[in-house]
């Protein structure tokens, strides 16, 4: 007999939203088949050493246009055990709301100096840092004139741990009418990134961002 | 760190889109083909090659573009490398199980072994989609012509019609041996391909 889970919701304003989201509840997996849908996702990626560091393409260039931040945080699961040796693959679009990637075709400017992609790995401890421009927001829908809040995409691969999420700012005025954000409800707090003092870095702002990953993305061997 | 109320779990971080623009460079053409240790490499893991294609549609059956899909499945001995079966005699040292590929079109193809039946279970592979506009939907695809099929529990747990539609169908052979099987992904709509949760929530 099927058993029913979640059913998942629609982002308001979001056409792809609306053309992707599965409209049958999703199926509970029956208990002898839980461990079979876990991947484990092996290490062996590779990293250049300088990608931490996203306000600039390589070491010695000059910084892309914007202001430069932090982002730190520990990775954690539920029960708050650090998850080490994580990929943490970054992306985002650049101070005028611009990715480089070949789809994007917002026709929006883009800025020499700027990648915008690189990859971490988190230290024996849970914790991880990396450097970027802060994003500009971009319009996501130009007919009804719906932007697109600042927001740092993080896609998080770890054993047997797995989550794409976004980190968004404080105090936007697009936070609100985001439609994942809706769809996040009060959740929508933790994916904000907590402001802290940088005066002694070599960046203009600093964010705090702990990730926790369970719930569904939930590890159960560790 | 915030707390569930009544729990001592800490609360999960919220899923998000992937967006659009998933980055091509994290591309890593060795998730992509199994069957290949790496240019160069002596060695390969043991198997009948296999090769996954077909198409991730939409609600309107239009091809759902730069989806990202990730693969996991058991080695040919249906053993899977995780760390419960750490040190188990049937790994295969040159087979993790785990693949990722970006489609730009919604087109995808997956070369790997064919995963052997383990435990209760039919050969399977759990495929993961992120993409625009979604979260990440986790299904778990069969192949045609599987004895086991008919007591898998997790197809055991679907109607015949949904069973349909998480078994792939085969489609002959390539010139290198390959047996191909054919599955489309439909995200919504009819023909609504099932997608699987996790835990009770
Ligand atoms: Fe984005």
């Amino acid at each position: 007999m099927t058993q029913f889970g979640r059913q998942l919701g629609i982002g308001p304003t979001d056409n792809t939203s609306d053309q992707r989201t599965p409209r049958k509840p999703l199926r509970l997996i029956p208990s002898v088949a839980r461990e079979s849908f876990v991947p484990v996702v092996p290490a062996r990626y590779v990293i250049r050493t300088h990608e931490w560091d996203m306000t600039r393409i390589a070491p010695g260039r000059p910084r892309g246009d914007g202001t430069p931040i932090e982002v730190t945080g520990t990775l954690r699961n539920e029960n708050g055990t650090p998850i080490r040796d994580a990929l943490i693959e970054i992306w985002n679009a650049n101070h005028h709301g611009r990715y480089r990637h070949v789809e994007d075709a917002s026709g929006l400017q883009l800025d020499e100096n700027f990648f915008g992609m690189g990859r971490v790995v988190t230290d024996e401890d849970g914790n991880y840092r990396f450097w970027t421009i802060s994003p500009g927001a971009y319009l996501a829908r130009p007919d009804i004139g719906r932007w697109r809040p600042k927001h740092i995409h993080l896609s998080i691969s770890g054993g047997s741990a797995r989550l794409i999420t976004q980190m968004y700012f404080p105090n936007e005025p697009n936070n609100a009418s985001d439609p994942m954000a809706i769809l996040m409800g009060d959740g929508f707090e933790n994916n904000i990134g907590k402001t802290y003092e940088t005066s002694d870095l070599d960046v203009d702002e600093g964010y705090r961002f702990d990730i926790v990953v369970g719930g569904r993305n939930a590890t159960f061997f560790e | 760190m915030t707390q569930d109320n009544g729990s001592n779990l800490l609360k999960a971080t919220n899923e998000d889109t992937s967006g659009p623009f998933f980055p091509i460079y994290f591309q890593d053409e060795s998730l992509e083909d199994l069957t290949v240790l790496g240019p160069g490499i002596v060695g390969a893991p043991s198997g009948q090659h296999i090769i996954l294609c077909g198409r991730v549609l939409d609600r309107h059956g239009n091809l759902a573009n730069g989806v990202l899909m990730e693969f996991w499945q058991a080695n040919a001995k249906g053993i899977y490398n995780s760390p419960a079966n750490l040190g188990h005699p049937d790994l295969d040292s040159w087979f993790n199980g785990y693949g990722r590929l970006r489609s730009a079109s919604g087109e995808y193809k997956f070369c790997t072994i064919m995963p052997g039946a383990s435990d209760s279970r039919a050969p399977n592979i759990t495929i993961t989609l992120f993409s625009d506009g979604i979260s990440r939907i986790v299904t778990q695809v069969f192949f045609e012509g599987h004895k086991a099929n008919e007591t898998d529990p997790v197809l055991k747990s679907l109607d015949t019609d949904d069973q349909a539609r998480l078994i792939a169908r085969h489609g002959g052979q390539t010139d290198g041996g390959a047996e191909i099987y054919l599955l489309d992904i439909v995200m919504a709509g009819v023909n609504e391909t099932p997608f699987f949760d996790d835990f009770e929530s």
